[in-house]
């Protein structure tokens, strides 16, 4: 079973992917698949409690605030086009 | 020196002895690596240069008598735990230039001993996969059959060790990534307890799952590897405050009376009919050892695929919003940012990423978060539950690692729900947060291929289990696969 | 007269001034140049993992007791999902089932008259990095410096009915915030900001109508325009029978308006979910405690201390505590010299004067407290005269140093010199017949200007006291 186009189009916006006609219509297909899987969860009615998971800390365990030299900038931006100490992004439109 | 097999300790004793020195023991595997990688693709990335110039390192601390267990023993690293200046991929186009400014916690635990880094282990895409085969760049093979896949996502680290490419490596394990290629392989691999080793500086597949592991060639240097790398680190708030034990203290004591648990679940239909025999038969064993065989049920296996699936996915969607060619990584073209964004990530991914990102944001979005996110919350919490059930009437649970043997490679293509239902022996190690370890229980009658079984521990419990997997290997000999 | 009342809500977020940012150990002042305090963990490098500040959650339960909220005894954190080029990860940490503070009150005074704002929930989350747009090349220049840094927001319930109702409650924030040492409300430096949620209804009607949100409001000036403005538009659009449509909307402070940012915008799904990263913290009641006890001296209790125990008038005492700077300004000199009403008055009536014209910055008062604590001492012991006293403050103001050298280098001291006293007097009552003839006919306001006059011509080598004296006696003679 796929799942419905309008779906799939709203998952691709959230996830910001493209897909060409073909590619769409093969995930849409994979995607339903993968949900009827996913499905047979909805039969397990147990309720979550999130204050039951038993992984919190204490606030004294929390990290000191002492601040730390930071990192040179020339080594951050290594991996990507800059310029001016900056992250170059092309402009975005409003 | 024949290093087939060749165990950490042993290669430690003959470094200390001045048998080999590290540069000559790091020459020989990159020049095994060099004969033999060609068929079998397990790296991804040969760091040589960087290699010989740490065994030059080692051979100082050597020299000066002041070695660690890890001293001049040349390691694979598996390709998404960050190594400084050196290329990690996480075999995924999208950071195929990628070079890490920074050292995973890991790395400067492993650095602080003076080991060897031989090169980085290939993987699936992002750690994404059960077979090494969405890896952009090294669909690596399987040693005792090139046909077939060597599991994944850490087939890279697997394999290397499997065929001696290196002595030990490290893995990382969201659902099995560590155990299952472990088992396809015929190695011996752990996945610590979520939180027993840091995560800070490995590329986050799913954060609370994941955990960076050992890959070896027995329990022992299993253990070795722990000691290495486990402890609470400050980079990383779910790294456990709890004391770090000598994970070998526990090797060679005898385990009678030890209660071994078989849940019932675990050896149904799902599973080869040959994997059950091994797994049982290799129970029997045990038992024979002194070892008490409990039967048991975990009825929350059933839904363990989706729960895992959903939880995993949707923290990777949310993991994997960062690379958008701006910062890192692959930077496709676009005329505005948003154009940009999507044309880096739609190009940069592979198609399984893609279907997991997807399913992610399908788990999370608005109208469907009850039903699926906070469901397999529900379901983790419940698991959990019937985990420690199990555990007040027993010391270890026995499993199967995998349903069945290593596959050929292909066989599960285009097919993401038989690739995702295979993963139903492990995923809950994850979801409840357990140390798991995997060793070779026999290999199958007919194809002579590895199986493993997986004995999984309580919380922080890592040295029963590694006890009882020693237990087993002391009296088996494995097989070396022929290249 | 118009036909509709307006309801507002407000989000306002405050940056908290902790040493290092938030999850990180980057320094978390502000500015710097670009990306310079910056780290593979707040630039979203892969791999990375938030560590979370103590302080920065000692401040919010800080923050959450002054605006007299409940502190939650268990509280996580969440992911916020979206892409944006100031966001390195794509996800921004904050807080939505599990916030820390929930159900607060807090007083404002509009008008004269009290009235009560409820808080809805006050929550820690990161703050984003900054762009700067190159129209030219038409590229954005993304600078993560900010990225990481703490910050509170405080959501209130739709209590607010007039802009005036609403800059008392910013500006009553910004007090306690201040007060409390948590945040420097540097509105310019956008280290606190407020968003206004807006909404008008016909009078009488029991039900809101859609509200707007307005962003991008950089002063109370702005607020109060922008809620005007907003409020004409409203009306507008439902006196010509259209409707409101929900929506965000940035002011535009030079043109008076406000436009709606891309509709996009409002079709968010931010998938909100808890950050696998962060473990939630439980808190104990002594933990609590002791933050509780740790909160210095706040607005109001300053305000009743100067009142009760001084004797200062409440209006005098309000303004002084309307500064925080001010505040601690007055503090530090009556520790110095124990005459509160004097300091306040000389405060009140001569440095605050300074201030406003422009002429003095509390940021950079070149003396402190004890100085001027000194110089009112001069002046109350009759060792200055209060004309000099003002020339001494403008110095000090102008060059800083202290009262008593400038005195003795200007020659300033009064110097108590009988026989010029009784030369000048003397004088000024011969030259002037006919004001000593109304006095002697009961007018006393004349006296004044014998005062006056002797003041003027003694330039402080006299005190007031002695000159007082002396005019009384030669004009009963």
């Amino acid at each position: 079973m796929a799942v419905e186009l309008k779906t799939i189009e709203h998952l691709c916006e959230l996830s910001k992917l493209n897909y060409d006609e073909d590619g769409l219509k093969k995930v849409m297909g994979e995607m339903g698949d993968i949900i009827n899987l996913m499905d047979e969860i909805k039969e397990f009615d147990l309720v979550y409690d999130d204050t039951k998971d038993g992984n919190e800390i204490r606030f004294g365990d929390t990290r000191e605030d002492v601040p730390a030299e930071s990192f040179p900038t020339e080594k951050l931006l290594a991996n990507a086009e800059n310029t001016d100490g900056c992250y170059v992004v092309p402009k975005v439109v409003e | 020196m024949d290093l087939t097999k060749a165990k950490i300790r042993d290669l430690r004793k003959a470094l200390d002895n001045k048998e080999i020195s590290a540069p000559e023991l790091c020459a020989e595997y990159l020049k095994r690596i060099d004969e033999q990688d060609g068929k079998l693709l397990s790296y991804i990335t040969v760091t040589k240069e960087k290699a010989l110039s740490d065994a030059e390192n080692a051979q100082k601390i050597i020299d000066a008598g002041k070695s660690s267990a890890l001293t001049g023993i040349p390691l694979a690293v598996k390709d998404n735990i960050c190594v400084d200046g050196v290329r990690t991929t996480c075999a995924s186009k999208m950071l195929e230039n990628f070079i890490p400014p920074y050292n995973a916690t890991v790395i400067e635990k492993l650095n602080a001993q003076g080991y060897v880094l031989l090169g980085r282990a290939s993987m699936d895409e992002f750690a994404m996969g059960g077979s090494t085969q969405t890896s952009a760049f090294a669909k690596t093979r399987n040693p005792y059959d090139l046909e077939r896949v060597p599991g994944g996502s850490s087939g890279g680290s697997a394999a290397a060790v499997a065929a001696s490419l290196a002595p030990a490596s490290l893995g990382s394990d969201t659902g099995g990534s560590i155990r299952q290629p472990s088992s396809f392989c015929g190695v011996t691999g752990i996945k610590p307890t979520y939180g027993r080793v840091s995560r800070y500086g490995l590329v986050a597949f799913a954060s609370s799952l994941d955990q960076i592991g050992p890959i070896c060639n027995d329990a022992r240097d299993c253990a070795i590897m722990l000691n290495a790398i486990c402890g609470a680190d400050a980079h990383d708030a779910t790294s456990a405050r709890v004391e770090t034990p000598d994970f070998t203290e526990k090797l060679g004591q005898p385990i009678k009376g030890l209660k071994i648990a078989l849940p019932k679940e675990f050896f149904s239909d799902a599973v080869d009919s040959s994997v059950k025999a091994c797994v049982l038969d290799a129970a029997h064993e045990l038992e024979k050892q002194g070892a008490v065989l409990v039967e048991c049920s975990m009825p929350g296996l059933k839904y363990a695929i989706p729960a895992y699936y959903l939880i995993a996915c949707a923290e990777a969607a949310s993991n994997l919003s960062r690379f958008d060619g701006i910062k890192y990584g692959f930077r496709g073209e676009g005329r505005t940012y948003e154009e940009l964004i999507r044309d880096s990530r739609s190009r940069g991914f592979g198609e399984e990423v893609k279907r997991r990102i997807l399913l992610g944001n399908y788990a999370l979005s608005s109208g469907y978060y009850d039903a699926y996110y906070k469901k397999a919350l529900a379901l983790k919490q419940e698991i959990i539950r019937q985990y420690n059930q199990i555990f007040e009437q027993a010391d270890v649970i026995l499993t199967p690692t995998a349903p069945t043997p290593a596959y050929k490679i292909g066989e599960q293509d285009n097919d993401p729900v038989k690739m995702y239902t295979a993963d139903i022996c492990t995923v809950t190690v994850n979801i409840a947060k357990l140390p798991g370890i995997s060793t070779t229980c026999g290999y199958t009658a007919d194809k002579g291929l590895p199986v493993g079984m997986s004995i999984i521990g309580k919380r922080f419990d890592e040295q029963t289990i590694l006890q009882v997997a020693d237990a087993w290997e002391s009296g088996f000999v494995p097989l070396a696969p022929k290249l | 007269m118009s036909a509709y009342f307006p309801t507002m809500g407000l989000e306002i977020h405050a940056e908290l001034l902790t040493k290092s940012k938030v999850f990180c150990t980057c320094s978390a002042e502000f500015g710097g140049t670009p990306n310079s305090r910056c780290c593979p963990v707040c630039s979203g490098l892969p791999g990375t993992l938030p560590v979370l500040n103590q302080r920065a959650v000692e401040y919010i339960i800080k923050a959450g007791y002054v605006m007299n909220c409940d502190i939650s005894r268990f509280t996580k954190w969440d992911r916020k999902n979206y892409f944006y080029p100031d966001l390195p990860k794509a996800y921004q940490i904050s807080q939505m089932p599990r916030p820390v503070c929930l159900s607060g009150t807090v007083n404002i005074k509009v008008n004269g008259e009290d009235k009560v704002i409820r808080i809805n929930r006050i929550h820690l989350e990161e703050d984003a990095g900054k762009l700067v747009h190159d129209d030219v090349n038409r590229i954005s220049l993304a600078d993560y410096n900010r990225c990481g840094i703490p910050l509170i927001e405080i959501v209130t319930e739709p209590d607010f009915h007039s802009a005036d109702e609403v800059i008392a409650f910013v500006e009553k924030i910004k007090l306690l915030l201040q007060y409390a040492g948590i945040c420097d409300c540097k509105m310019e430096q956008g280290s606190i900001r407020c968003d206004v949620n807006i909404s008008i209804a016909p009078k009488g009607s029991t039900e809101l109508g859609t509200r707007t949100e307005l962003k991008n409001l950089n002063s109370l000036k702005a607020i109060a325009k922008a809620i005007e403005v907003e409020i004409d538009r409203q009306e507008e659009l439902l006196e010509n029978g259209e409707r409101v449509i929900q929506q965000t909307r940035r002011f535009n402070e030079a043109l008076g308006e406000t436009t709606a940012m891309r509709s996009k915008e409002d079709a968010h799904d931010y998938r909100y979910f808890p950050d696998p990263d962060i473990p939630p913290i439980i808190f104990t009641e002594e933990e609590l405690e002791a933050i509780r006890n740790s909160i210095p001296e706040l607005p109001e209790q300053r305000v009743a201390r100067y009142v009760d125990e001084y004797g200062l008038k409440p209006a005098d005492a309000d303004i002084i505590v309307g500064d925080k700077r001010i505040c601690d300004f007055f503090d530090a000199a009556i520790s110095e010299y124990n005459n509160p009403k004097a300091v306040a008055n000389f405060i009140l009536g001569e440095l605050m004067n300074r201030i406003n014209r422009g002429e003095a910055d509390m940021d950079a008062l070149k003396f402190g407290g004890a100085e001027f604590a000194q110089l009112v001492e001069f002046m109350q012991t009759d060792k200055i005269s209060q004309a000099n006293g003002k020339t001494i403050l403008r110095e000090m103001l102008e060059n800083g140093g202290n009262p008593k050298d400038i005195a003795d280098k200007g020659d300033l001291w009064i110097k108590e010199d009988n026989d010029l006293l009784a030369k000048v007097v003397d004088e000024i009552i011969a030259n002037n017949p006919k004001p000593v003839e109304q006095y002697k006919n009961g007018d006393q306001k004349v006296f004044e200007f014998f005062m006056g006059q002797a003041n003027k011509a003694l330039k402080g080598a006299a005190s007031p006291k002695a000159i007082q004296e002396y005019i009384r006696k030669k004009l009963g003679e």
